[in-house]
């Protein structure tokens, strides 16, 4: 999967479950997600479960920072990443 | 535990044929009616060409002699009251040698002699939770009050649309069924529930209709109300702790309980499970010369019951002990009513199981309960403060990786298992500046306000000019800037949450709904004013709450007592509604878009939204707990109180234990026999 099917995935799956009340918002791909509290803590959660079920990557702990999370992009690049590293093995 | 209501006419006004010019008996019948629950045992009236006052009893103090409306020896000043002075003993001695003769041995009594002889010096004498209100025949003016943390309510419709006529009650709703007060939303009001969790004082959810902020008293006079405070939470901590502070909060803890064991029926207590509530259990079993019933709630979800903890107290402390359970589909079946009870729209449930205590408690033949409310802010127990003084250790040091790890430490049952590191500290780092006055509350009043994202483009228009942060900002109190941190945080709690949603929306209305007085001795301003006078260090000492009371615990509590670290109280909130096993009928019908749009509050589409997430399971958050909550309350709210006619059921006064003034007299209703100013 390329890494802009990713994006456009992850973009939908953030609108869909974090920004559906917000309706005049217009997410763009580097948009940060967790300073403009459209997600909290717990959504972050909620969206590091979701990358795992949907993308089939094992997310570490230590993975869980904003340099990963904060922007559909990163995500998306995080993603590919790992997707790249399983693999590889 | 009482209720009363008021009609009062403006003399000299113009007459106008839009307004009644005389105080309709059945008016007052009408309001005492909607008033009824707060006092099942009896009730009375006065009523004259120009005003008309209406009581329900709760028979606490004075069995026999306490019946209400009351009037001094010359019949000048009628009295209707709700609550409870406490040192009315020492209070009557001294009005009785300054020559003041007393008909009765009830704490009402001692506010008309009281007013009689110190006017507005009256309130700063009083010890107790109260709102009042004293109607002088011969002036044509009435004084109202309300007690310090505004324990006790009361309502009044803005004199100013009423051609100066006062219209004043213990709830709302009995200002609605007078037929004079109509029943609309207060924007501003609804947007401040939606932020701080409840109206702030003197404003309400409803247009037109205002309370009379706690520690406050106003006159009517002349078809206007001007409002005066006699007290406000203020801090003067010391720099050291002295030698025997944990003696005088001993001597004072027991005092205030003394005090709130007074009455002429059984007083039973609350128990938590938690520290407060075990020491004012403990404190009214050494006091009580009988067994002390002891009442509690816990959930069927074991990660919300504290039912072993709370009969593990009881057991130490020998009381017989009652408890009840509730699982999600009790909230569900109830909530409806507890909106029609708390009159306002929640962003928790939590008044919920209150509502249930309270029915057991007065299944048991118990009026009076003792509580642990109001320790966690004087004695700083909640994380709030905790996280006031993280939020500021962390700052002092912005590169440090391992101060921002100390929120995990407070928020355990929140750190996601220790998969939320960086970022989840992050949120309380961010949610403010620290130089901003609300800086402590920011993350709740933030968080809270995130149910605005799902307002209707036509609210967020009209509210376009309005920041209720900004109001807020603006109406701290003059000593605010020498103050600590905490302190600061400590007024916010108080004059918020405590007094406009815990007192209120979890307490009074939840208790009173099944005639039930709730008694607060950790609320005894005394206590207060000691509290507040300790070092910061005394109370918080760094991230262990309430330390003095920790302290005064070891020494003079059994240590049977079991310790536990502190919980917060939770209830379901959209688990209540959609985890139940028969979703309420009302949801479906609350929820859907004509529903919605006639209401005019929240968007259709991001309800749908907000519903779909709730029904996949997925609304686990704060976030969309609170929203559901938020949205669904309103709804139920509006329903009740602006959708539909109030109720017009009125009591007869053929039954009315009280009826004094000359109007009572009316050729309808009234009974031929009674005489005007007698009692029964």
């Amino acid at each position: 999967m390329s890494e802009a099917d990713i994006l456009q995935q992850v973009l939908s799956f953030v609108v869909a479950n974090f920004l559906y009340m917000r309706r005049n918002k217009d997410l763009k791909e580097d948009d940060s997600l967790l300073r403009n509290g459209v997600i909290t803590s717990l959504g972050v959660m909620e969206l590091v479960d979701w990358v795992e079920e949907t993308f089939g990557v094992q997310v570490e702990p230590g993975e869980i920072t904003e340099q990963n999370f904060d922007t559909a992009r990163s995500v998306a690049q995080f993603v590919r990443a790992k997707s790249a590293a399983m693999a590889a093995t | 535990m009482c209720g009363l209501a008021g009609i009062l006419r403006a003399s000299g006004r113009t007459p106008s044929s839009q307004s009644p010019r005389d105080v309709s008996l059945d008016s007052l019948a009408r309001m005492a009616a909607a008033l009824r629950h707060r006092g099942p045992d009896g009730y009375g009236f006065f009523a004259d060409r120009r005003a008309g006052l209406a009581h329900v009893r709760l028979s606490i103090i004075d069995l026999a002699g306490g019946a209400q409306p009351l009037a001094n020896e010359d019949e000048r000043l009628v009295v209707v009251f709700n609550g409870e002075i406490y040192n009315y003993v020492e209070l009557t001695s001294e009005l009785r040698a300054l020559g003041h003769t007393f008909r009765t041995r009830t704490d009402t009594e001692v506010l008309v002699h009281g007013w009689e002889e110190w006017g507005g010096g009256l309130f700063e004498r009083l010890n107790g939770q109260f709102a009042f209100v004293i109607y002088d025949r011969l002036r044509h003016t009435a004084v109202l009050a309300r007690d310090r943390f505004g324990i006790r309510p009361l309502f009044y419709a803005d004199p100013a649309r009423h051609f100066g006529d006062l219209l004043v009650a213990s709830e709302a709703k009995a200002l609605f069924a007078s037929g004079e007060v109509t029943a609309e939303p207060d924007l501003t009001g609804l947007d401040e529930v939606f932020t701080f969790w409840s109206a702030r004082a003197p404003r309400t959810v409803f247009g037109g209709i205002q309370q009379l902020p706690p520690g406050c008293w106003a006159l009517w006079r002349d078809g206007a109300l001007v409002t005066r405070r006699y007290w406000e939470p203020s801090y003067e901590a010391s720099e050291e702790e002295p030698t025997e502070a944990v003696d005088r909060l001993d001597a004072l803890l027991r005092s205030s309980v003394a005090l709130r064991m007074r009455a002429d029926v059984p007083v039973g207590a609350y128990v938590s499970g938690g520290l407060d509530s075990t020491i004012t259990s403990a404190l009214a079993a050494d006091a009580s010369p009988f067994s002390l019933r002891t009442f509690s709630i816990g959930f069927e979800d074991p990660h919300l019951d504290e039912r072993p903890h709370q009969r593990a107290v009881a057991a130490a402390l020998g009381t017989r002990h009652a408890e009840t359970a509730i699982d999600v589909d009790d909230v569900a079946a109830i909530f409806p009513a507890v909106i029609s009870h708390c009159e306002t729209p929640l962003v928790r449930t939590a008044p919920a199981p209150m509502y249930l205590l309270a029915r057991l408690t007065r299944e048991h033949e118990i009026k009076v309960v003792l509580t642990g409310e109001g320790s966690d802010e004087l004695f700083l127990g909640y994380d709030l403060f905790k996280e006031t003084v993280l939020r500021r250790f962390c700052a002092r040091r912005p590169e440090s990786k391992l101060r921002p790890r100390l929120f995990e430490r407070l928020y355990p049952y929140l750190g996601h298992g220790g998969r939320g590191g960086e970022l989840w500290a992050r949120s309380f780092l961010d949610a403010s500046a620290l130089g901003d006055p609300l800086a402590s509350h920011m993350p709740r009043f933030s968080l809270t306000s995130r149910i605005k994202d799902f307002y209707r483009d036509e609210v967020r228009d009209a509210l376009a000019g309005t920041d209720v942060l900004a109001d807020l900002r603006g109406d701290l109190p003059a000593p605010w800037s020498s103050w600590s941190e905490v302190e600061r945080a400590a007024w916010l709690e108080t004059t918020t949450l405590l007094s406009g949603y815990l007192l209120s929306s979890q307490g009074d209305r939840m208790a009173l709904a099944h005639g039930l007085e709730g008694r607060f001795p950790f609320l005894d301003h005394r206590l207060f004013s000691f509290a507040a006078s300790l070092p910061v260090r005394s109370r918080l000492r760094g991230l262990k709450e309430k330390d003095i009371l920790h302290r005064w615990a070891r020494e003079r509590l059994p240590s049977a007592l079991p310790r536990r670290p502190k919980q917060p109280y939770r209830a379901p909130d959209a688990a209540a509604f959609f985890g139940a096993s028969r979703p309420p009928e009302y949801l479906d019908e609350l929820l859907d878009t004509p529903a919605l749009a006639e209401v005019g509050l929240f968007e259709p589409s991001a309800v749908a939204g907000l519903v779909r997430r709730c029904r996949s399971g997925r609304a686990t958050g704060f976030l969309e707990n609170q929203a559901l909550v938020a949205v669904l309350s309103a709804q139920i709210w509006y329903e009740r109180f602006i959708g539909s006619a109030p109720e017009g059921s009125a009591l007869p006064l053929d039954d009315a234990d009280v009826l004094l003034g000359d109007s009572v007299h009316a050729p309808v209703d009234s009974d031929a026999n009674r005489e005007t100013w007698t009692e029964k």
